[in-house]
């Protein structure tokens, strides 16, 4: 007897799903998101860490994923969904985003991740994010559950958190990790570069780094004393002192090829530990030293221009790759606010353009969670981990594939968006137009 | 009164209605200034009278401002002063083909309180081609001396301002009290620059080439309304006075060239397509891109004065494990300089006839490019006729001027050595019979010369050194310091910014009478802002305005001399 | 004065062998062959011989579709926008044509053939667009020019036009405004017009001419019919406010840019016969943009709209037809639906079908190679032609491609791509002082 109900279900998601594209919501129904116990059967599984399951199972359940193979036992009270001819993946991670932080480019009131200061590493991002922006489900049925959002700006903008985009609060969105965002100082690089000796440039340098090397002197100091009686408050420093002791990781933006090795010589006499690079742009022409470092990158967007006039027009596509292959760990990056979602497809450009799927499906998942910290909880299906996984017809890369099924932190997610329900209104608008009566009476020549 | 067709036979009845030259000198002169006699002779020099053609042991006769006489066993007038030119090198002095030299720069219109931006008043958008050069002249100006000093006579002086300020006119760089003695042909082109309205239309060049179009194609339409008019103004409309239209006449039945101020190749094409649309008759100034444009200028035979200005040679990183993408983008980078310093000499090879302009080049830098363009395949000789016999026939003086012989006006060059080597030295200048002696020393005296006037007590003294400025921009106050220095071609700067932002070069920094004044260009995101700055030193106080030029805003600078 | 040189138009011969043909107008032809003489495609079909001295490409396995049409673009432009007036008919792009932009080859290099150069969108009418081919190389403007084009002319409505207004303290600040600007203007026009013909007709020999004006007469051309208005726009009010406008004046063509919330008016678009090219995914960055739909190409097709998808970037314009693909995410058009958004459809938005947008014999050889279907996220472009000379090759594509070299520019000097600031559409827009003296506070 259940199993004819877990089919009827099946039957009335198939439908729901096949119904000529549209996600179509009854009227006054209000799609919600559901927990509880889903067995998704007959599905090709990518976990990215233990190989492709041809014809397997995955169990979610509290939130988790209980089990994943060939021979799962289905607990009765499952929910069966047949999900025959199509493709289970991890949830993809995009490294870099303003999501939720930016609702509307070009009225400032909506923006929210730049704050005036030279100094505010305490800014959080986490608490700024608006669980309800639009763009959040526009994303998240494009098979993106995961976002590192990011504060922009000065020297030290401040704290980026990783959110999962499923929760009302910002607390039910937090995904485990933050960490402290610097923006390294630009070497001079114009024309105004011409005439200096290196050892001009050196003291340019030297000096654009002063005001970030002071903060981080007076982390050093506030580390060893704030223990002690009669310690001031001092939001900007204090919120440096976790990644002084190693418990907070650094994520320091520098693109220009000078900047990068630069970056690195100065992670190096600081001596911090958890360090990851991102921006990255001319990583190629640094890789070597990137790889020799042992830090970790966050490259993108994959789909720019490339830096400078004379590179090839392809250097931007073909970055990630050439890092990859060095030996560099990478996690791709979109930059995006309101366009996360075309994350896939700026690994599939990476893919194309030398890092080959496997590795570019890598950076958006498992390589990405594990830069940001949270490896052991999202970026691959492993017994253990959350339930953030999607469905899809095929190679999510490709833009001919749908998204049939969302799952983040196991509950399923309704596949529905302002966008898309634009599309169910007006793909067949009604009142249309009366071609009797012509709205608008042009006499044509 | 017919009119009269050729430009250059306008010059030569102007230049002889002209005062010429009048020597008053039955005044007495407490200054001692006043020269003796105006017959001069020069004896025993090598004197080139054209490119290519060379006197050696030859006199050359001045009196009262015109050549009496060149050759090797001429007469010298009794009430000659005799110069022993053995050794010196005897030119046509040099003629430029477009500069401000003379000019003062005006204050920039005041912005209209009601500034309607779509319309602005033609003054204020600079579109004012019935002016002339002849009221921005100053004869005090000290571009006139040194200019001279560089071995020039004559410039053709074009006026500051936007897109048409007006006419430019033919000027000796001489001693005058007044302008007017100065002026040698007035308002032979009508001065046009790609430089568009501050903030209002037309503001860039796509405006400004549909203005062109629009004032052209009215001025048209109103001379011939003017036309009628004046044989038979009976039952007509009256036409309306447009001083704009009424500019353009001369250069609409071709009497008047337009010469336009263009640098690029793009803005050299951008102004052949206009004269291609409307058919004026064009010259092109100040051309830093001819390379690309051999085919056009062959084809449409445009006059061309090429620029003085070069960019610096690209310096190369040293290093031994150089990588090959750097050793390519250097490479490339210097196959484009030596396209720039090899244009000149591109030109000739092509037969292409063309001058020199010394706007936008430093004064200092001038003979330097000349010989770097020799070094990169510009022949001795056409070099000098670019900056003798070729301007002359291209502005149409030829007649009076251009080569040392009998006839013409005494412009003269004198040089310690061949002019184009390294170590001559202008040892006088002749303009309009005018003498002028100038210092020199052999070349060790004269590096030491150039590095003396670091000290303290050089004409400098006032603003070499650092100083603290303070910025007001609309995102608050910005400070950093400002420092000056003596460098090779005259004052150097950089402005330097607290926050650790990349250093600024100061451009054109000048020292006068207590004004210190400089540009800064300032990046903005691709866009290149100029800032003009302008200000008065007194003592260790620095104030001064920046005017940011696109959008005629004025922002004020302070600055305190740092203690050392 | 000697006439100044005409450029010729290179052509060239080429046959392309045994490639999967995408024509667009009659199917996809497998193992199919292109004969290419003179620059025109001369013959489709198998196993065509290779006439003497004809270049040969090896298409197998390979994909082969006609060039790709951007009908929005600001690349290879030295100026963007008149932004001093609100009525800037007169100006036109092919005065500023920058043939020197690097662009223009990266474009090449993703298969894109010919671009629609655009005026900006800071003005209501704003100034005359250039129809251009890429041909790269050279440094003369004109030989980019695309001969024959019809002319076309930029409109801007909304919050472009609004903004510059308020910040320069003139007309329009509202939408209100924009319409009112649009129907003064061709008010204007239409007296002009009939000013002009007066005097034309009047035989009296001593007529007076009344004043010339190049932004009058412009806008009566667009009455006449001889210039084609692709208009900036985004919210479905203002789409159907110009419609109104245009068939009070007698307009009868219009192309919609952007065109946001064009699918909320889709019927009355078609009821029309006016045409949208807009963007595949683009939006939030403008209120007015704010309830925009990645379904937007596809719905207007649905509902019989002739839609194109375009750029407006540098950046995007190379890979368009990956642009055009996520029309089969966002809806469910087929291939031939898809490509024809980035070939025939712009093509006839610029109405330059005749020559280009299909491969068919006698049309114009622009021409894209893919190593793989152009609609896979994986296609690699290979080769490009334009009138059957290859512009691009992968195999040949050196590394430095700019045609002029500034000698005193750092050879390290780098811009890095931030796609907030790739809209060029608002460049000159405003006097916007704080962004230009943020060089002291990087």
């Amino acid at each position: 007897m259940k199993s004819t109900i877990n089919k009827l279900f099946t039957l009335l998601f198939a439908i729901v799903i096949f119904s000529g594209s549209s996600f179509a919501q009854e009227d006054d129904q209000v799609l919600k998101a559901r927990s509880g116990k889903f067995a998704l059967t007959n599905a090709k599984i990518f976990t990215v860490t233990n190989g492709v399951i041809e014809n397997g199972t995955l169990l979610i359940s509290n939130g988790i994923i209980e089990a994943v193979g060939t021979n799962v036992t289905i607990p009765a009270d499952a929910e069966v969904i047949d999900v025959e001819g199509r493709e289970i993946y991890p949830g993809m991670i995009d490294s870099g985003t303003t999501l939720g932080l930016s609702e509307i480019g070009s009225i400032s009131e909506a923006q929210d991740f730049r704050e005036f200061g030279a100094l505010t590493p305490q800014m959080q991002a986490l608490t700024a994010v608006n669980p309800n922006s639009v763009a959040i489900p526009v994303t998240r049925v494009s098979g993106v559950t995961t976002v590192w959002t990011m504060p922009q700006g000065g020297p030290l903008p401040g704290t980026a958190a990783a959110i999962n985009l499923f929760g009302y609060t910002p607390d039910q969105m937090f995904a485990g990790s933050k960490g402290v965002v610097m923006n390294f100082p630009s070497t001079p690089t114009g024309w105004r570069a011409r005439r200096l000796t290196e050892a001009q440039k050196k003291e340019r340098m030297d000096r654009a780094l002063k005001t970030i090397n002071d903060a981080w002197d007076k982390a050093e100091l506030y580390a060893k004393i704030e223990n002690a009686d009669d310690v001031r408050a001092y939001p900007e420093i204090e919120a440096l002192v976790p990644v002084v002791k190693g418990e907070l990781t650094l994520f320091i933006e520098a693109n220009a090829a000078a900047d990068i090795t630069a970056a690195i010589t100065w992670v190096e006499d600081r001596g911090y530990e958890q360090v990851v690079l991102t921006g990255v742009a001319e990583g190629w022409r640094v890789a070597d030293e990137i790889a020799a470092s042992g830090l970790s990158v966050i490259t993108g967007p994959v789909q720019a221009i490339p830096t400078r006039q004379s590179d090839r027009f392809d250097a931007a596509y073909a970055n990630p790759a050439v890092l990859q292959k060095a030996g560099v760990k990478v996690a791709l990056r979109t930059m995006e606010a309101e366009n996360v979602r075309n994350l896939p497809y700026h690994a599939g450009f990476a893919a194309a353009y030398g890092m080959g799927r496997e590795e570019a499906l890598k950076a958006i998942t498992i390589n990405a969670a594990e830069i940001l910290g949270v490896g052991d909880q999202i970026g691959s299906i492993e017994v253990g981990k959350k339930a953030n996984v999607f469905v899809a017809t095929g190679d999510p890369f490709e833009t001919a594939t749908k998204i049939t099924d969302l799952f983040i932190d196991g509950y399923k997610v309704p596949m529905t968006s302002r966008q898309i329900r634009l599309y169910d209104e007006f793909l067949n608008r009604t009142p249309s137009v009366d071609k009797t009566k012509p709205v608008i009476d042009i006499k044509k020549k | 009164m017919k009119r009269l067709k050729k430009l250059r036979l306008q010059l030569a009845v102007l230049f002889m209605l002209s005062m010429g030259h009048v020597m008053t000198f039955a005044q007495s002169d407490p200054t001692g200034d006043s020269p003796v006699t105006g017959t001069f002779a020069l004896t025993n020099a090598t004197v080139i009278t054209s490119p290519g053609s060379m006197l050696t042991e030859a006199t050359v006769v001045v009196r009262n401002g015109l050549i009496l006489n060149v050759g090797q066993n001429v007469n010298i007038p009794a009430n000659a002063e005799v110069i022993d030119a053995t050794g010196l090198y005897v030119y046509p002095a040099f003629i430029d083909g477009m500069s401000n030299t003379g000019a003062e720069r005006p204050e920039n219109p005041e912005r209209p309180r009601d500034l309607f931006t779509p319309d602005p008043p033609n003054e204020y958008a600079g579109i004012t081609p019935e002016r002339s050069v002849v009221a921005q002249l100053d004869a005090s100006n000290s571009s006139i001396a040194s200019m001279r000093k560089t071995g020039f006579a004559i410039s053709h002086t074009v006026p500051y301002g936007r897109m048409l300020p007006g006419s430019g006119s033919l000027i000796l760089l001489k001693d005058a009290d007044h302008a007017d003695e100065m002026i040698m042909a007035r308002d032979v082109a009508l001065y046009a620059q790609w430089v568009g309205a501050p903030g209002a239309y037309p503001g860039n060049i796509l405006g400004m080439m549909a203005k062109w179009r629009n004032l052209y194609r009215n001025a048209e339409l109103n001379k011939q309304h003017a036309d009628m008019y004046a044989e038979n103004p009976s039952g007509l409309a009256r036409p309306t006075s447009s001083r704009v239209s009424q500019a353009f006449y001369p250069v609409l039945t071709k009497e008047k060239p337009v010469m336009f101020d263009v640098s690029g190749m793009l803005d050299v094409r951008r102004a052949m397509r206009l004269q291609n649309d409307l058919g004026f008759t064009l010259m092109v100034a100040g051309v830093t891109q001819a390379f690309e444009l051999v085919d056009e200028f062959k084809a449409t035979g445009v006059p061309v004065f090429l620029s003085l200005d070069l960019p610096d040679e690209p310096k190369e990183i040293k290093s031994d494990d150089k990588s090959d993408e750097v050793a390519a983008l250097e490479a490339r980078r210097m196959e484009f300089y030596k396209k720039h310093v090899g244009q000149a000499g591109l030109l000739a090879q092509e037969g292409i006839q063309f001058g020199f302009s010394s706007k936008g080049a430093s004064g200092g830098k001038i003979m330097a490019n000349i010989r770097t363009m020799i070094e990169n395949g510009l022949s001795e000789d056409i070099a000098l006729a670019a900056l003798t016999t070729n301007p002359a026939q291209m502005l149409g003086i030829d007649q009076v001027t251009g080569t040392v012989e009998s006839g013409k006006l005494a412009n003269l060059l004198v040089s310690t050595a061949p002019v184009f080597e390294k170590d001559a030295q202008i040892k006088m200048m002749f303009v309009d019979g005018d003498k002028y002696e100038y210092d020199t020393k052999d070349k060790k005296e004269a590096s030491k010369a150039t590095a003396s006037t670091g000290d303290a007590t050089g004409p400098y003294a006032a603003v070499l050194g650092s100083w603290t400025y303070t910025f007001r921009t609309p995102q608050g106050e910005q400070t950093g310091k400002m420092i000056i220095k003596n460098g090779a071609a005259g004052l150097e700067g950089v402005f330097t910014s607290d926050d650790g932002s990349p250093d600024t070069d100061m451009n054109d920094v000048n020292f006068r009478d207590n004004e210190l004044t400089f540009n800064l260009e300032l990046d903005a995101g691709g866009q290149s802002i100029l800032l003009v700055v302008q200000g008065t030193v007194s003592g260790t106080s620095y104030d001064a305005q920046a005017t940011v030029e696109a959008f005629n805003v004025t922002l004020e600078i302070s600055a305190t001399k740092d203690e050392k | 004065m000697a006439a100044v040189l005409v450029a010729q138009t290179p052509t060239g011969d080429v046959l392309i062998k045994n490639g999967t043909v995408l024509t667009v107008t009659n199917g996809t032809l497998e193992n199919t062959d292109i004969l290419v003489r003179d620059g025109k495609i001369r013959r489709i079909g198998k196993n065509l011989r290779t006439p003497n001295g004809v270049m040969e490409v090896d298409a197998t396995g390979k994909f082969v579709m006609p060039g790709i049409i951007d009908a929005h673009s600001h690349i290879a432009g030295s100026a963007i926008n008149e932004g001093t007036s609100q009525v800037t008919a007169e100006v036109s792009m092919e005065d500023v044509v920058d043939p020197l932009d690097v662009s223009i080859y990266r474009a090449l290099a993703g298969g894109v053939t010919s671009i629609h150069l655009m005026h900006g969108s800071a003005n209501v009418i704003g100034g005359q667009n250039e129809t251009m081919k890429l041909r790269f190389g050279t440094t003369d403007p004109d030989d980019l020019r695309f001969q024959g084009a019809p002319r076309t002319i930029k409109f801007a409505l909304g919050e472009n036009p609004t903004r510059g207004g308020r910040s320069r303290g003139i007309q329009p600040q509202s939408r209100m405004g924009v319409e009112n600007m649009l129907r003064n203007a061709f008010t204007q026009a239409v007296e002009y017009r009939e000013e002009w013909a007066a005097y034309n007709a009047n035989k009296d020999p001593r007529k007076v001419a009344p004043e010339y004006d190049l932004r009058m007469q412009t806008l009566v051309d667009i009455m006449n019919g001889d210039v084609l208005v692709h208009c900036h726009s985004y919210r479905a009010d203002e789409i159907y406010m110009l419609l109104k406008v245009f068939s009070d004046f007698n307009i009868p063509k219009i192309t919609f840019q952007h065109a946001n919330e064009a699918y909320k008016v889709a019927p009355e678009l078609a009821a029309f016969g006016a045409s949208a090219s807009v963007f595949a995914d683009w939006w939030a960055y403008k209120l007015e943009v704010y309830y925009s739909t990645a379904y937007n190409a596809a719905i207007l097709t649905e509902n019989g709209v002739l839609t194109s998808i375009n750029s407006d970037s540098g950046e995007l314009i190379r890979h368009l037809f990956h642009e055009a693909a996520k029309t089969q995410k966002y809806g469910e058009l087929t291939d031939d639906q898809a490509l024809a958004l980035i070939t025939l459809n712009p093509a006839k938005q610029l109405g330059i079908d005749d020559r280009v947008g299909s491969l068919e014999e006698g049309k114009d050889a622009d021409i894209a190679i893919f190593d793989k279907h152009p609609l896979s996220v994986y296609a690699i472009p290979q080769m490009t032609f334009v009138d059957g000379v290859k512009y691009f090759d992968i195999e040949n594509d050196g590394d430095d491609q700019r045609i002029y070299i500034n000698p005193e520019s750092s050879i390290s000097e780098m811009t890095l791509y931030e796609r907030h600031n790739d809209h060029r559409c608002m460049e000159g827009a405003f006097l916007d002082m704080e962004e230009y003296f943020s060089i002291f506070k990087k």
